[in-house]
């Protein structure tokens, strides 16, 4: 059982981690090519993306 | 060796930072500051959410809670994740999919009418204030534990610092800077956890184990069950969609990835919150057992960590504060613009830009005025929770999900709930035993109903 609790905290903390670095990736993205904010679109499809 | 090291570790730490914020570029147009001209990609939108939620009372607070109750609160703060996971399914969407909207008010105004809009923007402006107080006041906490400045020139240092790039750089400013702190404390923070797991875990699996079961039973019974409600209640609406969520829902690139977003942020909180109260079952092996709850994470990184680490993991503590700090700034400033200025008259793009950077100041002087009186970080945003909820979500939630919402039934709702909030929070904090949300949420949707029918019957529809 204590095994399997250290185990689930272990993954988490894993699973963080990698959260972080999936946003660092999209941030570099981001600043890189400034491409966080690329120029206005239309907004008449914003609806329909689903 | 060490302070030198400690130094240049911070200072290669803020360079970053600031390279980060001019990258952001300042905003040139109203729509850039304040929805990033709607073009937020799903990494950027959850880590900014993330980043937003994540403050010291999901960070310091969950750590001490940890160390004192186990993972009691890990078992409340599921009702967090759960609202951002039905806010993701059911309320980012349709509020992304209304067109010209920038803020909650705006939501509200069209939903409604134009006073509607204005009282709503009040109550943002307002509530964005409280919570950048509190914010400040924990700023200014961090600040003055790590490098020993006096108290209100850390909370200056950290308020100046964020009302800076935020006043420029408007809402983009703000989610850049919100992702790379949330990757710097996304990744240090989990590292220390692992660190303190593999070096300082007195008694292997089996030892934490225990421990862990001890302190949580021990937890659930110091804590009245009428305590545990009102902890579920405020977690599950007290942030619901305050400004800043709502500013991201509205500034993502489309619906999907408004409602991806909020699902990620709910989920990531779940993650989040297993890994800071492990943080505090460990930190019982490590720290003296009479630490203060808001001090056993600084105490156990300063254990745990190498000396540069150690540098590095504290800024971060001041950056999990700043990325909440910028994102109330911005979401009261623009409220102020949209909600309070622009529904008197015309305003032009240029003119509600500058009226957007003026509010970021004003409210950030009044955040900081307003820390000295602020009586401890998590009593100050329950606070803030309770009157968020009642005044706004009957209002907000009803008129998002019906076709014609009447304009009496939000005032009334909006008014009752902030009143009967107030009341009880304030003048009767002892008339019950409930938390003051809960009857006040009570009487919001009582008033909603009422001004409804009132309205339908005086229309004769």
């Amino acid at each position: 059982m204590g095994l399997v609790i250290l185990v689930l905290v272990v993954i988490g903390a894993l699973l963080a981690i990698a959260s972080g670095v999936w946003v660092a990736v999209a941030l570099v993205g981001a600043i890189s090519v400034n491409r966080a904010v690329p120029e206005a679109r239309c907004q008449t499809d914003e609806a329909s993306n689903d | 060796m060490d302070t030198a090291l400690s130094v240049a570790v911070v200072l290669a730490y803020v360079l970053v930072l600031t390279f980060v914020a001019l990258r952001a570029r300042a905003a040139r147009q109203f729509a850039e500051f304040s929805l990033a001209r709607r073009a937020l990609p799903l990494a950027l939108v959850f880590g900014s959410l993330a980043a937003t939620y994540v403050g010291p009372g999901f960070s310091i607070g969950f750590v001490g809670r940890g160390f004192k109750s186990g993972f009691l609160f890990l078992v409340i703060g599921l009702a967090y994740s759960l609202q951002n996971i039905l806010v993701g399914l059911l309320l980012a969407p349709r509020l992304r999919g209304l067109k010209d909207c920038h803020t909650l008010g705006d939501a509200i105004g069209q939903k409604y009418d134009r006073k509607c809009q204005i009282l709503a923007g009040i109550i943002s402006v307002g509530l964005c204030a409280g919570f950048a107080a509190v914010m400040a006041k924990a700023g200014g906490v961090v600040v003055h534990d790590i490098f020993g400045l006096p108290g209100w020139s850390s909370v200056i240092l950290v308020v100046g610092i964020t009302t800076l790039y935020t006043t420029f750089g408007g809402l983009r400013a703000s989610v850049i800077t919100d992702a790379f702190q949330f990757t710097a404390f996304a990744i240090l923070l989990p590292i220390t956890l692992l660190l303190a797991l593999i070096f300082h875990l007195a008694g292997g699996p089996a030892g934490f184990a225990r421990e862990a079961s001890a302190v949580t039973t021990a937890g659930f019974h110091s804590t009245p069950p009428i305590e545990i409600v009102g902890l579920v209640a405020a977690f599950l609406l007290g942030e619901t969609l305050i400004p800043p969520y709502a500013n991201r829902a509205l500034a993502s690139k489309t619906t999907r990835i408004s409602r991806n977003g909020f699902i990620l942020a709910g989920l990531f909180s779940i993650v989040w919150f297993t890994v800071m109260i492990a943080l505090g079952v460990v930190a019982r092996s490590i720290v003296a057992p009479n630490t203060d709850e808001d001090y056993v994470l600084l105490k156990s990184v300063e254990l745990i960590m190498p000396a540069g680490g150690r540098a590095l993991l504290l800024v971060v503590l001041v950056s999990v504060v700043m990325s909440s700090l910028d994102s109330l700034l911005n979401a009261g400033a623009v409220a102020f613009a949209q909600d309070i200025v622009k529904p008197f008259g015309r305003v032009d793009d240029s003119a509600a830009l500058n009226i957007g950077r003026g509010a970021t100041i004003v409210i950030a002087a009044t955040a900081a005025a307003g820390a000295v009186a602020v009586p401890s970080i998590i009593s100050g945003l329950l606070i803030c929770y309770t009157i968020w909820a009642p005044a706004i979500l009957p209002a907000l939630i009803i008129g998002l999900w019906t076709k014609h919402p009447r304009p009496l039934a939000g005032i009334l709702s909006m008014c009752v709930g902030t009143f009967v909030a107030i009341i009880f929070q304030f003048v009767f904090p002892s008339a019950t035993r409930v938390p003051a949300i809960i009857p006040a949420l009570g009487a919001a949707l009582l008033a909603y109903i009422v001004g409804h029918w009132v309205e339908k019957i005086r229309s004769g529809a």
